[in-house]
C-alpha cells in the first residue's frame, strides 16, 4: 500500500515535467544540435582541405562529430513534426529509410574520427567527404528547402 | 596483322570517344532526371514537379522499343538542342533543351554515342500528368516564340578561355539556369533576372540566387569555397545542400575536372550581382 502510493505520488509529481516539455522548444534544441553539427563539418572542412592548420584542432571537430551522430533518430521524436521545423514528415512516415540515414552518419562519422586518429592525409580527406555524403544523403530526402 | 592494329587503334579511338561522351553526359546532368529513384539508371521515370504539370523523363538506354536504340545521331541531336521528337513532335521544355540548345553538334553526338553504349533497358515510357489546358501542340508555338537566335556571350567572356569555357558548362551542358532563373506565366525564363534565384522552382522549392551579389547571392564566397560546394555539396557554414541540388552534386558537378569547375565558379563570379529573389 505504501509503496503504492509511493509510486503514485512519484507518477503524478513526474507528470508536469513530461508535460512541462514543449514539443517547440525540441525543435529548437534539435536545431542547435544541427547547427552545432554544421560548425563542427565547416571547421573540419577549413582543416581538412588545408586552409588553416590549428594544432590539435581537427581531433576534436571529429570526435564531436562522431558523439553528437550517434544517436541522430534520438533528435526526432514523433510529434516534432510540425510548427518551426524543416523537418519533412517523410521522417516519420518512412522511418526505416531515415534510420538508415541516420545510421549512415553515425557510421561515416566514426570512421573519420579513426581517420582522423590515424593520420594519414588520403584517408582523412577520403573519410571527411563520407561523412558529407551521409549529410547530404538526409538533407536530399529528409529535409525541407528554405522557404 | 594490319587488320589487328586497325582493330586496335579504332577500339582506342571508339573508347576515347565514349569516355569524353561520358564526361559531357556527366557535365549535362542527365542520369538525375532519366532514373527513377531505385530503378535502373537512363530508363526514365523521374518524376520532376513543376508548375506546368509532373513530367516523367523518358527512357534513354539503347532499348530499340522503349528507348533510343532506334535513333539516328541526327534524330538525337535535333531532340537534344531542338526539342523535336524523332516523329515530329515538340518536347515539353522540361527537359532543358532551352539550354542544350547552345551545345556544339560534336558534343551532342558525343554524348549520343556514350548512350549507345549503356546498358539497354525494357521499360515504356510514363505520360506526363498535365493540366487541362495544356497540350503538346501549343510547345510548337513556344518553341517559335522563345528559341530565338541565342544572344552572344559579351566579349569579355568570348575573350577569355576560362570563362568562355565556364559559360559553355553553366549555360548549356549544365543547364544551371533551369532552375536558378525565374520563369514568366508562359514558362520562360526572364532574360532580366538570369541566375538571380526564384521562389517557386521545381518540387515548390525556393532556388538561390547564383549571382555574385553580396547580400542574395554568392558575392561573400571566395573562388574556393564555391569550387569545393560543387564539388562536395558544402555550403561555407558546415551545412549541406539539400533537395534537387545533391542530385546535381553527386551526377554532375562532382564528376568535372577541378579546371572545369573552377571555370564554371570564373564565371558565375564574373555575372553581374542580381538582388533577391
Amino acid at each position: 500500500m505504501i509503496r503504492t502510493t509511493i509510486i503514485a505520488t512519484l507518477l503524478v509529481a513526474a507528470a508536469p515535467a513530461a508535460l512541462a516539455e514543449d514539443p517547440e522548444d525540441f525543435i529548437k534544441y534539435r536545431q542547435a544540435v544541427m547547427k552545432a553539427i554544421g560548425g563542427h563539418t565547416g571547421a573540419a572542412s577549413q582543416i581538412v582541405r588545408g586552409k588553416v592548420n590549428p594544432e590539435g584542432a581537427l581531433g576534436m571537430h571529429a570526435n564531436a562529430l562522431a558523439e553528437l551522430s550517434k544517436d541522430l533518430t534520438g533528435l526526432f521524436p514523433k510529434g516534432s513534426d510540425f510548427g518551426e521545423t524543416k523537418a519533412k514528415e517523410e521522417i516519420w512516415s518512412d522511418w526505416a529509410k531515415f534510420e538508415k540515414a541516420a545510421d549512415d552518419a553515425r557510421t561515416a562519422t566514426a570512421a573519420f574520427a579513426e581517420a582522423v586518429t590515424g593520420g594519414d592525409a588520403d584517408k582523412i580527406g577520403t573519410a571527411f567527404k563520407g561523412v558529407g555524403d551521409s549529410c547530404k544523403g538526409c538533407h536530399k530526402e529528409f529535409r525541407q528547402k528554405d522557404d | 596483322m594490319w587488320r589487328t592494329l586497325a582493330g586496335i587503334l579504332l577500339l582506342a579511338a571508339t573508347a576515347g570517344h565514349a569516355s569524353e561522351g561520358e564526361y559531357l553526359f556527366g557535365a549535362a546532368g542527365c542520369l538525375a532526371c532519366h532514373t527513377a529513384e531505385d530503378g535502373p539508371p537512363l530508363a526514365g521515370g523521374h518524376a520532376l514537379e513543376t508548375p506546368f504539370g509532373v513530367f516523367y523523363a523518358p527512357n534513354i538506354t539503347p532499348d530499340r522499343e522503349t528507348g533510343i536504340g532506334g535513333w539516328t545521331r541526327a534524330q538525337f541531336i535535333a531532340a537534344l538542342k531542338h526539342g523535336t521528337a524523332p516523329d515530329g513532335s515538340a518536347y515539353f521544355p522540361a527537359f532543358p533543351y532551352t539550354s542544350y540548345r547552345h551545345m556544339s553538334d560534336a558534343d551532342a553526338g558525343l554524348i549520343f554515342d556514350y548512350l549507345q553504349t549503356v546498358q539497354p533497358q525494357r521499360r515504356a515510357n510514363q505520360e506526363h500528368e498535365l493540366p487541362w489546358w495544356l497540350a503538346r501542340w501549343m510547345i510548337r508555338l513556344w518553341q517559335w516564340w522563345v528559341l530565338d537566335d541565342p544572344e552572344p556571350a559579351p566579349p569579355a567572356v568570348r575573350e577569355d578561355p576560362v570563362l568562355n569555357r565556364g559559360r559553355y558548362l553553366v549555360e548549356a551542358l549544365g543547364h544551371c539556369g533551369e532552375c536558378h532563373t525565374p520563369r514568366n506565366w508562359l514558362g520562360v525564363s526572364i532574360r532580366s533576372r538570369h541566375l538571380a534565384g526564384t521562389r517557386d522552382g521545381p518540387e515548390g522549392d525556393k532556388v538561390p540566387n547564383v549571382t555574385p551579389d553580396r547580400d542574395d547571392g554568392i558575392g561573400k564566397w571566395d573562388a574556393e569555397d564555391l569550387g569545393w560546394f560543387l564539388e562536395s555539396g558544402e555550403l561555407p557554414d558546415g551545412d549541406y545542400t539539400g533537395g534537387l541540388m545533391t542530385e546535381v552534386v553527386d551526377n554532375a558537378t562532382s564528376r568535372l575536372t577541378v579546371a572545369d569547375r573552377g571555370a564554371m565558379v570564373a564565371y558565375l563570379r564574373s555575372l553581374e550581382p542580381l538582388p533577391g529573389p
